[in-house]
């Protein structure tokens, strides 16, 4: 039967071990997450402008193509008449 | 009157031991905790009743050939029932937060300092008369401080399966007690302006970081630390069934049906080491204190390591996100939300505090795995 403090010396050197062990596996794993990031990660969405800074787009409902042509549709009506 | 007295020799009331009687009250205990204040209900109803089962004098549940000797022998003396446990967890949870913010795991590091500092403390407690504890008895009592449940069964039915039943217990009555434990420690090491600190929104994650993910953490454990390899493997299962979305059959299956069963057997198994001469010694009252401590230290390192993260970043890093490092998930990520709304009323760190929260329970999968690998 090992004496306490023999135990005591063991156990600190579980703990340093065990700490570090956990550290060195999770930093990895960081960088292992960063760089699939790197590779995976979604494209940031680009905020979709306003077509026309004269007409109001804010129903988000409405494709922004569409817009652009009822807009294109309607500059020319105006330029008609 | 042969027939009489052939049937009061076998009656509970004449076979009764104080001891016996005790336990049953220590069952009753739990199970006014599970109904009446609902701490942790879905297991220490089971375990309470389990208790009770187990101290019944004749009953012969936990003897071989009983019931509750079968749900010991074949559940937790193999791990089987804390590793099905461990998939339906993986099943559950959603490592979108850790991924949209990978530094969070040095968090679910640190606060796993709990499980190592407790283990010089079990090791320490021998110097007091009456208490002997083994190597292996202070590593699976240490692992109380990882917070996390299905680890403490599999890691005290390796190392120290006559603890089991006072581990498991102090292990589940310590994760429902989280919102009592951890806000002053959380207050203790930081102070209002930190508490204030808001965080940025976090980013989208797409589906494949989430598939590669629990794939990732797997390869890294064969590479490193197979010893923990059927804790985190089982886990990266249920996480990929989930993620994959090409089976959520099975997901649905590892996160409800399978863990409810699963759970209902481990808590009877576990309530069942609740017998008179197994829990009734001073080893027992050892346990639940150094259980304490091991929570108590693990949400202290968390916290410093969140402060000194957040001084490093330049005040972007709220330091209370630290205490979710202890796994308890999603408890602790709740009391963290919820100290932090007493702080500033409009700031929401649920969602930040998830990540430390689930790379928690990584944490303390390793360190598990560190000590079965030392100690086993």
């Amino acid at each position: 039967m090992e004496s306490i403090s023999e135990q005591i010396v063991e156990s600190f050197g579980i703990m340093l071990l065990g700490m570090s062990l956990v550290f060195v596996f999770l930093t990895v794993l960081i960088l292992g997450v960063k760089l699939v990031a790197w590779k995976f990660a979604p494209l940031p969405v680009a905020p979709t402008k306003p077509v026309n800074s004269g007409v109001s787009v804010q129903s988000q409902g409405i494709d922004p193509k569409m817009v652009a042509v009822i807009t294109a549709a309607i500059e020319q009506y105006r330029a008609k008449a | 009157m042969e027939g009489l007295i052939a049937f009061w020799s076998e009656s509970g009331i004449a076979n009764f031991t104080g001891g016996q009687l005790l336990m049953m009250g220590v069952g009753a205990l739990l199970l006014y905790l599970a109904i009446v204040k609902k701490f942790e209900p879905l297991l220490l109803l089971p375990i309470g009743f389990g208790a009770i089962l187990a101290n019944i004098p004749n009953g012969g549940f936990t003897d071989e050939g009983g019931l509750l000797y079968f749900a010991y022998h074949v559940g937790i003396e193999t791990g089987i029932f804390p590793l099905l446990i461990f998939m339906g967890v993986g099943a559950m949870t959603d490592f979108g937060a850790l991924i949209a913010n990978p530094k969070m795991l040095l968090l679910g590091a640190a606060a796993q300092f709990g499980i190592f500092a407790t283990l010089i403390g079990a090791v320490a407690l021998n110097f007091v008369p009456g208490f002997d504890f083994s190597m292996k008895d202070a590593g699976a009592i240490a692992i109380i401080g990882g917070a996390d449940g299905p680890t403490a069964i599999f890691l005290a039915s390796k190392l120290a399966p006559d603890l089991l039943g006072a581990i498991a217990v102090a292990a589940y009555s310590y994760m429902a007690l989280v919102p009592l434990i951890q806000p002053p420690i959380m207050r203790l090491f930081t102070t209002e302006a930190e508490r204030k600190i808001k965080m940025e929104q976090l980013r989208e994650v797409s589906k494949k970081e989430k598939i590669i993910f629990p794939l990732m953490v797997l390869g890294l454990t064969i590479l490193f630390l197979p010893a923990a390899t059927p804790l985190v493997g089982m886990f990266c299962l249920g996480n990929l069934m989930r993620e994959s979305g090409v089976v959520d059959r099975l997901s649905n299956t590892a996160q409800n049906e399978l863990i409810n069963i699963v759970t209902i057997f481990l808590g009877l198994a576990v309530g069942s080491k609740l017998s008179a001469d197994k829990f009734l010694q001073i080893e027992t009252l050892g346990i639940l204190l150094l259980g304490a401590v091991a929570f108590a230290i693990g949400t202290a390192t968390g916290v410093l390591m969140a402060k000194l993260m957040c001084k490093l970043s330049g005040g972007k890093i709220n330091p209370l996100i630290g205490a979710a490092g202890v796994s308890a998930v999603p408890m602790a990520a709740r009391v963290v939300n919820k100290v932090g709304l007493e702080s500033n009323q409009h700031n929401f760190l649920l969602m930040h505090a998830m990540g430390p929260n689930v790379a928690g329970v990584l944490g303390s999968a390793v360190a598990a795995g560190v000590l079965i690998a030392v100690l086993g």
